[in-house]
This record gives C-alpha cells, structure tokens and sequence, in this order.
C-alpha cells in the first residue's frame, strides 16, 4: 500500500536553528534538534529517539574538506512535514563515520533530516546535501553569528544551485 | 545492449542514496554512459536484493559478502576523493558492459 503524502515544501527557518551551540556531546545536539522539530510540528514524537537509534548502528559523520558535518535522520514514518533543522556547535564533538562506525569524525556543523517523503522533495534536499563539498558554504556557516545569517546562506547555496542544475 | 545494474544502498532513509545515484547518473551521462540502471536499497533489503545488480555503491557498512565490486558512495556525498572514486567506477562499469555485451 502505497501512502500518499501530503505535498509540502522543505523547511529551513530560524525556529529549528541553533547557532554556536554549547554541547556536551551528539546525543545531546540530537535531542535539541529533535525537540525544535517536534515543537514546530515537523515530526513525531517518536522521531528523536528513532533519529538517536539509527545513529548508533549507521552513523552519519562525514569528513568534509573544511569540517566535519553530521546529518543525523531517521526513517519517512517518523515525520509529518520535511525540514531541516540546522545547528553551528561552539566547539566539536565526536560523530562516528558514515559508513564505518569504528572512525570518528570530528563535527561542527549538524544538518537534522526531515523527510516525509524523499520523492516530493529530492530537487531541493540534494542541493541541501551539496552544501557538504562546497567548502564556501561551510566556512560561511561556521562564521555565522545569528540564525537568520545560517537561513540566508543555506538559500544562498540553493539558490545558486537551482541557477546551476535547475 | 545489456545495461549494468548498479544498487545504490544506505542505512535506512533514503535521502543519502538518492544524492548518490543521482550524482552518478550524471556522471554517466557526461561519459554518454547510457547502458546503466541505478536502483535505490536500504541496508536491511541488499541481501535479498543484490543478485540482480553487477555493482553495489554504499554509503552504509556492507555486510552481506559478495564477489560483486562494491565502492563506498562517501565521496558523493563530501567530494572528498570523489574524482577518483567516479574513474574507478566508470572503468569498472565499462569493464562489465564489455562482458555483458560480448
């Protein structure tokens, strides 16, 4: 039975953004993410702690050229509307590589994935994804000092993207 | 033409493989590679599925084992590495449609 889901566009706002975040470790920057989604109505509340869980058996630390990026999310049943929370943290902590969760990666930047259906939002969720290898972006996201500088330059990317690919 | 089958597979949540299938399929058509057919798996169905593929590209740990080349999809997703991994897949892809197709 194939569900059909309602249309929507892929959320990034200020309301599930955290910049410089002091954090003890990535349990606790998965928590505060999930709860800003869960409180803005993006997601179950079973998303958390289902996001938390897929973690540990497929980490999702990648070692970017400028950083390390973690992009923590979960499976389409745990979320109502797509969005993608976003979090700059004061200083690193340990995230285990994607892929091969006996390495560690040092992260500083967190992209939370949203997906309720990966179909209606893929044009923009890869330009998203992108922001990964564009060394520009990241080094402007670690420099961010307000929310709203972390939402322009997210769109900033899309948009030049969008120009690129379409 | 018989098309190589290539399995792009991640943990569960598909949004990292679609990023890495979609990347190939661009390089591919770069190549005018166009003897190919990329499908999307999570981790837990790859067992059940990978007898039809040629080729698996992963950014989840592979467990099942098989003789089928497998390449790690990571440096779709960071760029790190991502020239040499796509020339190690293009020969490879070539390597089995010269096989399949002689």
């Amino acid at each position: 039975m194939v569900e059909e889901k309602e249309s929507y566009e892929l959320v990034i706002d200020e309301k599930i953004i955290l910049v410089k975040e002091v954090i003890k470790d990535k349990e606790e920057i998965i928590r505060k993410l999930g709860g800003l989604l869960l409180a803005n109505g993006f997601v179950k509340d079973t998303y958390t702690q289902a996001v938390y869980d897929r973690e540990l058996v497929y980490p999702t630390g990648l070692k970017a050229r400028v950083t390390g990026v973690a992009v923590p999310h979960t499976d389409t049943t745990h979320v109502i509307k797509p969005a993608v929370a976003i979090a700059t943290l004061k200083n690193p902590v340990i995230f285990n590589g994607m892929g091969a969760p006996e390495t560690e990666v040092s992260v500083d930047i967190v992209l939370m994935l949203a997906i309720h259906d990966p179909k209606q939002v893929v044009n923009v969720l890869r330009k998203v994804i992108f922001v990964i290898e564009d060394d520009d972006a990241l080094k402007k996201l670690q420099a961010a000092k307000t929310k709203t500088e972390i939402k322009s330059i997210m769109q900033a990317h899309i948009q030049a993207l969008t120009k690129k690919l379409g | 033409m018989k098309k190589v089958m290539i399995i792009v597979v991640c943990g569960s949540g598909v949004a990292m493989a679609m990023h890495a299938a979609y990347k190939l399929k661009e390089y591919f058509d770069k190549e005018k590679i166009y003897d190919v057919h990329i499908d999307g798996s999570g981790n837990n169905e790859l067992p059940g599925r990978i007898e039809a593929y040629d080729m698996v590209v992963s950014n989840a740990q592979v467990t099942v084992s098989t003789d089928k080349p497998v390449f790690s999809a990571i440096p779709l997703i960071t760029g790190v590495g991502e020239e040499e991994l796509v020339k190690q897949i293009i020969a490879k892809v070539r390597e089995i449609l010269a096989a399949k197709n002689s």
